[in-house]
């Protein structure tokens, strides 16, 4: 049978592959990556972009919730402070409707009342990086101002009732702020300027009217029964944060884990490869040099 | 009877038969690397036996010629194979640099730059941040970069696959001087075969028809019919005629659409070369399908981004207090008239960050519900159906299941084209080990001759000196 005489281009070809396969190799263990191109690995490929989607997703969840939540701090710390003022207000007004104040004593507690609804406010236009906190949407402008008027003052709302949310990378809507007018201006016996603008209008004078002064007390006990409760709402804010962000970094670390598995190279079994590959370049480089030598030819064998 | 004069002339007959036969083996031996040499075997003839009063005395020998060691079957076959792996090989490099065009990202910090499935995710995300802080300055401008990076990866990829193209025309056309130069020649040697040698093999004018056949099918894909006399006919894979014994057929180009087409006698057989095989047929299939899907994918990506991300932001209130409205809209990239055209052209058009609008519609500045919705945007099917990452996943791994499928193939295709090389090297490729072993015999054979030619001429000089051993020697 006759054979291919040029056999040695055949096995330079093999040569050649041996030499690819082993440069593919090298260069997978010196990038650590084991998909350099989307032929290589197509469905990997695209689980990849997906994994990372989601991964820095979660990331971005992560830094948006850190963020969140120092303002959902702020916002707690204020309303706490509102709380200690309307108790202060509320053991203030007990003590002057108990009737054993002198009139100036009465216009004193007025006076001071008159001096936590300031606080008050303020603590309601409170803002964390220039933008008002209890202003629903309108975070521009400050929410609350107090209008002097002849019977009493009145404080209004300049903010709007809108809720903000941040979604996180599962769909759970987590509320970011109560809006002041639910916090502060509660219908009726729930509205916490009302009741101070109230008693500070039924003590002004230095005599009280001690049914309507212990009604308007009554009202800012419930008004402050009322803001606790709003304040609950920041809280499990807060906790809901605090929980997605746990449960997000959780999902993160697993996903960073499968996108590595997924892309990255295996260094024992590229070394592996790379050693065969090794061996078979050096076997056909011998095997190459043996076929090629002259002292193979027939023609070498010829006595001339 | 044979006499002594005829054995003399059997003698030297043998002797020019054999120097013949060197002749044949010496042309082997130096065209053992020329392409195309097919190798020749010297042929040998008895001559006609005298007969001699009813004995029938043999006459020596003659050397009549040689003859390529050749098997068209072969032959034909390989050229088949060689176009399959062509076309497979020109798209697979043309496939090679598109998806270059696509690395993963290894999702390790150094290496995200580019990567378009990064880019979209960053960019949606930026609005995550961005609801957070609704009137944050600085988380504004991130999205505007976010949305820069995003408009630019996908434009200059686009940009990439269209100049990719251009570049595949330009050498899809330049093959038509050499697909006709080919076909010329043949049909000059097509011509002198059949003159020449009608009913046989050409020998050296045979070797070089087949090169040239060989070149050809590299170049496109053809058919080859034998024709009388010794003649061929080639025509394309799906039939036109290239060329017929003495005169070939022009392949023509002319510009159609902005891509070049072919033409045999004034028909557009572009479709019909692509899926014919050949260098050329692997150059139109990227040209016209496999760039143009990807750039598809591309365009619908851009528009579909461009086009929600735009309603979106219109339909918010900005920074400003600002609503889009159909005269003034808010829009953060460039917008798309249709699919065509969309990646390369997608751009970042809203300069002033407090454009965005975080707020929904009637809302304060410092609400985040449009916001909230267009990050929502990244996991709505707003790209064909589908989100637009698990849209640049699909499209990711669909063209590197083509480049892998194609990879396969022209592996297989290679391994066949080896294959059949080696049938045909085995049969019509010089083996000097072969061609040192004919030497030597033919050399044995030479000096047998010349020892019975000088026993001869000896006998001869006894017949003539007639027993006088001295007279004549």
């Amino acid at each position: 049978m006759r054979v291919d005489p040029f056999y040695v281009t055949n096995l330079v070809g093999s040569l050649d592959q041996a030499q690819a396969s082993e440069q593919q190799l090298t260069s997978e263990l010196s990038s650590g990556v084991s998909v350099t191109s989307l032929s290589q690995n197509p469905v990997a490929s695209g689980e990849n972009v997906l994994l990372l989607n989601q991964i820095q997703q979660d990331d971005s969840f992560t830094q948006s919730s850190s963020q969140v939540t120092g303002q959902l701090q702020v916002a707690d710390s204020a309303l706490s402070s509102v709380v200690t003022e309307l108790n202060t207000a509320i053991s203030l007004a007990t003590g002057a409707n108990n009737g054993t104040m002198n009139s100036s004593d009465v216009k004193s507690v007025s006076n001071q009342i008159s001096g936590i609804l300031d606080e008050v406010q303020s603590l309601a236009n409170t803002d964390y990086q220039g933008q008002y906190i209890f202003a629903g949407g309108q975070t521009s402008t400050a929410p609350f101002t107090t209008l002097p008027s002849e019977s009493q003052a009145i404080t209004i709302y300049n903010g709007d009732s809108g809720v903000n949310y941040l979604e996180s990378p599962n769909g759970q809507k987590i509320q970011l702020n109560v809006p002041g007018n639910q916090i502060f201006m509660g219908s009726g016996s729930n509205s916490v300027f009302g009741a101070l603008n109230s008693l500070v209008a039924d003590y002004a004078s230095g005599t009280v009217n001690t049914t309507q002064a212990v009604s308007d007390t009554n009202a800012l006990s419930t008004a402050l029964n009322y803001v606790s409760q709003q304040r609950v709402t920041l809280d499990n804010s807060i906790t809901q944060i605090t929980a997605a962000s746990d449960a997000v970094t959780n999902v993160q670390t697993q996903l960073t884990t499968a996108q590595t598995d997924l892309m990255q190279a295996d260094i024992p079994t590229v070394s592996t490869q790379l050693s065969l590959a090794e061996t078979q370049q050096t076997a056909l480089e011998d095997v190459i040099a043996q076929l090629n030598s002259t002292s193979n030819s027939l023609f070498s064998k010829i006595q001339a | 009877m044979g006499t002594i004069n005829s054995a003399f002339s059997i003698m030297s007959g043998a002797l020019d038969a054999d120097q013949e036969a060197l002749n044949v083996v010496a042309n082997n031996v130096a065209n053992a690397n020329t392409p195309g040499y097919t190798n020749e075997t010297p042929d040998w003839q008895q001559n006609q036996p005298l007969d001699v009063g009813g004995i029938s005395v043999g006459q020596g020998v003659t050397e009549t010629g040689s003859t390529s060691q050749r098997d068209r079957v072969l032959e034909a076959q390989l050229d088949q194979q060689q176009q399959l792996a062509s076309a497979s090989g020109s798209r697979l490099t043309s496939l090679n640099t598109l998806q270059a065009l696509f690395t993963p990202d290894t999702g390790s910090s150094t290496s995200t730059a580019g990567d378009i499935g990064s880019d979209i995710t960053k960019f949606f995300d930026s609005f995550s941040t961005l609801e957070a802080e609704p009137t944050n300055n600085a988380d504004r401008q991130g999205v505007l970069s976010a949305a820069g990076t995003l408009a630019g990866d996908i434009s200059n990829a686009a940009a990439s696959l269209n100049s990719q193209r251009a570049a595949l025309n330009q050498e899809a056309a330049g093959v038509t001087s050499q697909v006709n130069s080919l076909t010329s020649a043949i049909a000059q040697v097509n011509q002198q075969i059949m003159t020449t040698s009608p009913d046989a093999d050409a020998g050296t004018l045979e070797d070089q028809r087949q090169e040239d056949i060989s070149q050809l099918s590299q170049l496109i894909g053809i058919n080859q019919i034998t024709t009388e006399n010794n003649g061929l006919a080639i025509t394309t894979t799906s039939g036109q005629l290239l060329l017929s014994e003495g005169t070939s057929n022009q392949l023509t180009t002319g510009s159609v659409n902005g891509v070049t087409d072919f033409f045999l006698g004034g028909k557009d057989i572009t479709s019909q070369l692509a899926s014919g095989g050949g260098s050329l047929g692997g150059y139109l299939t990227a040209r016209d399908q496999d760039i143009p899907s990807a750039l598809n994918s591309l365009n619908q990506l851009a528009y579909s981004i461009s086009t929600s991300v735009n309603t979106q932001n219109n339909a918010g209130t900005d920074l400003n207090g600002v609503t889009g409205t159909a005269a003034n809209p808010l829009h953060i990239f460039n917008q798309p008239g249709e699919v065509a055209g969309s990646a390369v052209n997608m751009s970042v058009v809203m300069a002033d960050p407090s454009q965005i609008a975080a707020a929904g519609a009637r809302d304060g500045s410092g609400d985040n519900s449009n916001a909230v919705a267009m990050a929502a945007l990244a996991n709505q099917s707003i790209v064909n159906g589908q989100t637009p990452s698990d849209y640049y996943s699909n499209f990711v791994s669909t063209l590197g299941s083509t480049v892998s499928t194609v990879q396969t193939e022209n592996t297989a295709q290679n391994a066949a084209v080896t294959q059949l090389q080696t049938q045909n090297n085995a049969l019509s490729g010089v083996n000097l080990n072969d061609e040192a072993s004919s030497m030597t015999t033919l050399e044995r054979s030479y000096q047998a001759a010349s020892q019975v030619f000088s026993m001869l001429n000896n006998i001869m000089n006894s017949a003539l000196n007639l027993g006088e051993q001295t007279t004549v020697s």
